[in-house]
């Protein structure tokens, strides 16, 4: 019956559906290439996508054929968030929100993870608040890897108007002027479009 | 009547992402792993969709900041 149908699409727990699946997997892509230069294997799938013609479409069809040519990346990495000293860009929650590194923002960040089940591997000795580390966070909310439940839009919600929407468009805007960047311009862009609709997509839960 | 307007409401969310361009990604996506849970489906190009414009793509692009 169509009713109680829409009613178990909407409840929390069920199917991840195709547009949420995609969701995810754009936060963890964002992520991935975000924490470390992306491998050879990464760099594979990258360059398999395949966007629409929409905006956020042709953006990534941008990062699929960089992707498909990638020139020293590793030194681009470098260059854009390490550097000597520092990169061009400081890519953390809480030097963005205060200009300083290990404030309130990754407290705050710290006690959401922690409520959500959220841990960091054992290896990893930056702060949590890294802006891919963070979409990483988003992805898993998505699908359900943490404590959140599939299709838990508010604490979906939640997380991002606290620790992604602040931060993440930002970084991206920053990044796609940064003097170093080649791979990462068309990421940065596929970052950006992505953020504003999701921005407007959680004013429609 | 709330679950119809819920009902609305979720498929609009659904449609819109659908025509700004999330949920027509194939390939690469689903290789990162980020469509793990998702219906067979999931990494395939919806056919015939592509990107059309609704009310709420219309409003979404007047406010955005492209």
């Amino acid at each position: 019956m169509p009713a109680s149908q829409a009613v178990s699409d909407r409840t929390i727990g069920a199917e991840l559906s195709e547009e949420d699946a995609c969701r995810s997997a754009l936060y963890r892509l964002l992520g991935r290439v975000l924490v470390a230069p992306p491998e050879e294997s990464v760099l594979a799938a990258l360059a398999e996508l395949k966007g629409d013609e929409s905006p956020l479409g042709r953006a990534l069809n941008e990062v699929a054929a960089a992707a498909a040519a990638p020139q020293d990346l590793d030194r681009e990495y470098q260059d854009l968030f390490i550097g000597l000293g520092r990169g061009e860009l400081v890519p953390y929650g809480s030097y963005y929100l205060t200009g300083f590194l290990y404030e309130k923002p990754l407290a705050k960040l710290r006690r959401d993870m922690a409520m959500l089940g959220i841990g960091r591997r054992e290896n990893v000795r930056e702060p949590e608040d890294h802006v891919g580390a963070v979409l990483e966070m988003m992805a898993g909310l998505i699908d359900g890897s943490f404590t959140a439940p599939v299709n838990d839009f508010s604490t979906q919600q939640r997380f991002f108007a606290t620790h992604v929407e602040p931060v993440a468009p930002r970084f991206f805007a920053d990044l796609e002027k940064a003097n170093a960047a080649r791979f990462y311009r068309p990421v940065a862009r596929v970052g950006r479009l992505f953020l504003e609709v999701e921005i407007f997509a959680f004013q429609l839960i | 009547m709330k679950t119809k307007k819920e009902k609305v409401l979720g498929n609009d969310r659904r449609d819109f992402l659908k025509l700004a361009g999330v949920g027509a990604m194939a390939g690469g996506a689903a290789v990162l792993g980020g469509a793990k849970k998702a219906k067979a489906d999931a990494a395939e190009v919806p056919s015939g969709r592509g990107y059309r414009e609704t009310d709420h793509v219309r409003k979404f692009y007047r406010t955005a900041r492209f």
